[in-house]
């Protein structure tokens, strides 16, 4: 087998709301992750990224479900597990979670080494005490965060301090899969800076294998991620590298997407400042055919029939029933 | 001294401050409630008489011996000189019993009554409230509807239903007082009984009230808790559920646990309806039978009484809070 870690296939996850309705914001969603790979995953709001992030845990609480398809994180099945073999076995060891909300993360009550100290028993109920106390200390002034901390509560820390510490809690088992969903929105630039430095080195020095970053921050991805996945409407419409998707994009909506970053990187001074008209479908009601359809500028009349799949082109995969060459060429006149 | 320490001297100055106000109302407001409560007792006193003459020198003589023939000021510096030696001076109604040794014998009937209940009440309400908030389906659409139900009669209402149910129409309880008439209290057993007899239909009564307060008080902090983002992170890192509630109801708790040092502290007050109810001899009783006789030492003593329990039950809140919930230590800090 390949040295994928991580493999998704097909999965689906749906909302059920109170009038038992199945709102698929997961919507069959594939991808691969390698080892030492950091894969980013972009799309506005309500594109299902976050609900991705937590599908991917395995854990499912109401109202969210699990459909089908598959998690199989190095060579597992995850999904295939009871529930008490995944929480015991998989959750913070194999994967483990970025919350969207690190500030409230913590429960306030309880002393950041107390938490860890309860994460531990749970994993390594072989070590004492003592030996826990050392090992955080240890792991925490390897990422440069004051062991201090571990005797504060959550009260006492920073917004960027409280982020660093709910990471540095989240890969004490050194999981192979880190999911990290939106880490850096609710941080000043100078704290986002620290935190995807500290994502860094816990891929540098191997306490993670790999990282899944979900954002709607796309400069940030350029700069932390080798892969991105752009998702829209619970699907992933494409999948290339950071340079391929930021500087030579293929489906109109990545186009548009990279479009609208508010800070341009070098190299993309004089684009022009866009944002997408319109909002995502309601995924109650998904329209036939494709479902970025109503707010494309290409749109075809094709584009409204059937399902479309994905396409490959070489090493990527995009969603749209255009050829590529075509796309490019509409870009093109159009920048003109 | 510590930052803590001055916290504690600045909270203790604003009791005091409290209690000396508390005191002067305590003082003025039984003297500006219309009549005059020697010529109630001398009236009953010289039933039959016709001696113009004896009438009012017996009159007099109360006056004085009352000692409300003085100025109110110097009543005042009276009342206060005896404060401080402990003396609360005499009741006019059981003249001479000093008010003392009446209240001494009434508060171990009101605690014996009320203190039992409230932590039995405050007991079983938390604990149906959290399991009603965990488990949800059925269990909680019982529970907290008939919690709403019994939380909502008055208590005089349901202290009356109980009475008039249990025990003027099944006769299992007996209708009124601490203890049967005709025995005098002694440490026998018969006599335990008997006591035991009387507190039990009273006693059931706060339990049932407290019972529907704490429960719905609980339950609604529980699912608060429950839906808070520590919960689903240490989910997410494989602590198991037992821990989870654990958290959870330790930090549901700490309303409660104010709500619990404020019913001990207005205990005293707070039982006046039930005690004249049930007709039982603590201070409750007391008060009601004083106000009706104008007896000035009594009402200032009761409720001097229940002034000094609700500030001592306010400021041990303040002084433990500090130390189990550390966020309010850090407001606590934050005000010096």
């Amino acid at each position: 087998m390949s040295t994928n870690i991580l493999e998704v296939h097909g999965l689906k996850t749906y909302y059920r709301t109170r009038l038992k309705e199945h709102v698929y914001a997961v919507d069959g969603v594939s991808f691969s992750l390698e080892k030492g790979k950091t894969l980013g995953i972009a799309g506005e709001s309500g594109c299902g990224k976050s609900t991705l992030a937590l599908s991917l845990m395995g854990f499912y609480f109401p109202p969210l479900h699990f459909g089908s398809g598959s998690i199989v994180i190095n060579g597992t099945d995850i999904m295939k597990l009871g529930k008490e073999q995944l929480r015991a076995q998989v959750s913070g060891r194999e994967i483990s979670y970025i919350p969207q909300a690190a500030m409230n993360a913590l429960n306030p009550t309880l002393k950041i080494i107390h938490f860890i100290e309860d994460i531990m028993k749970e994993h390594r109920p072989e070590l004492n005490k003592k030996q826990v106390w050392d090992m955080a200390a240890e792991r925490f002034e390897t990422l440069n965060l004051s062991p201090k901390v571990l005797h504060s509560y959550p009260n006492e820390l920073s917004g960027g301090m409280k982020q660093r510490t709910v990471i540095a809690i989240s890969t004490i088992l050194n999981p192979k899969v880190l999911i990290a969903d939106e880490p850096t929105s609710a941080l000043d630039v100078t704290s986002q800076k620290a935190v995807i430095k500290l994502l860094k080195s816990l891929l540098d020095r191997g306490f993670i294998q790999s990282l899944v970053f979900i954002t709607h921050e796309l400069p940030l991805l350029y700069h932390v991620t080798d892969d991105i996945i752009v998702m829209y409407a619970g699907e992933i419409v494409e999948r290339g590298t950071a340079e391929q998707m930021i500087f030579d994009p293929i489906h109109p909506y990545t186009k548009k997407l990279m479009g609208s970053i508010i800070v341009p990187e070098e190299g993309m001074k004089g684009h022009k400042l866009a944002a997408i008209p319109g909002t995502p479908p309601n995924l109650k009601n998904v329209p036939e055919g494709c479902r970025f359809a109503d707010r494309c500028s290409y749109v075809q009349e094709t584009c409204r029939k059937g399902k479309i799949e994905s396409q490959t082109a070489g090493d990527r995969i995009y969603r749209c029933i255009v050829e590529p060459e075509v796309l490019k060429e509409w870009y093109a006149n159009e920048a003109e | 001294m510590s930052v803590y320490g001055k916290y504690i001297v600045k909270k203790f100055f604003w009791y005091f401050l409290t209690l000396v106000i508390a005191v002067t109302l305590n003082f003025l407001l039984p003297r500006m409630i219309e009549g005059n409560p020697v010529s109630m007792i001398v009236s009953e006193m010289t039933q039959g008489m016709t001696d113009s003459d004896t009438i009012k020198r017996v009159y007099e003589t109360f006056l004085v011996e009352f000692g409300i023939d003085k100025p109110l000021g110097e009543q005042f510096l009276i009342y206060l000189k005896n404060l401080v030696t402990g003396n609360l001076g005499t009741s006019f109604g059981l003249y001479p019993k000093p008010v003392t040794e009446i209240l001494a014998s009434a508060v171990p009937w009101t605690i014996g009554l009320q203190l039992p209940a409230i932590l039995v009440g405050w007991l079983i309400g938390n604990v149906l409230g959290a399991v009603a908030a965990y488990r949800k389906g059925v269990f909680d659409k019982v529970i907290f509807p008939v919690a709403l139900f019994v939380n909502s009669i008055p208590f005089f209402t349901l202290a009356i239903i109980m009475l008039y149910v249990f025990a003027l129409s099944l006769n299992w309880f007996p209708l009124h007082g601490g203890y049967d008439y005709q025995m005098v209290p002694t440490l026998s057993f018969e006599f335990f009984a008997s006591v035991l007899r009387h507190h039990t239909l009273p006693f059931l009564s706060i339990v049932l009230v407290t019972i529907g307060g704490q429960a719905i008080g609980m339950r609604e902090m529980s699912i608060y808790e429950l839906n808070s983002d520590y919960v689903l992170y240490s989910k997410l890192l494989g602590i198991r559920d037992s821990k989870i509630a654990k958290y959870v109801f330790r930090n549901a708790m700490l309303p409660q646990i104010t709500g619990l040092a404020l019913s001990i502290g207005t205990m005293v007050g707070g039982s006046l309806i039930c005690e004249i109810v049930f007709s039982y001899p603590g201070i409750g009783t007391w008060m009601f039978t004083a106000i009706r006789q104008l007896d000035y030492p009594l009402i200032s003593g009761c409720t001097l009484l229940i002034a000094l329990a609700v500030l001592l039950a306010n400021f041990t809140i303040d002084l433990i809070y500090g130390w189990i919930d550390p966020r309010i230590k850090a407001a606590q800090m934050e005000d010096q």
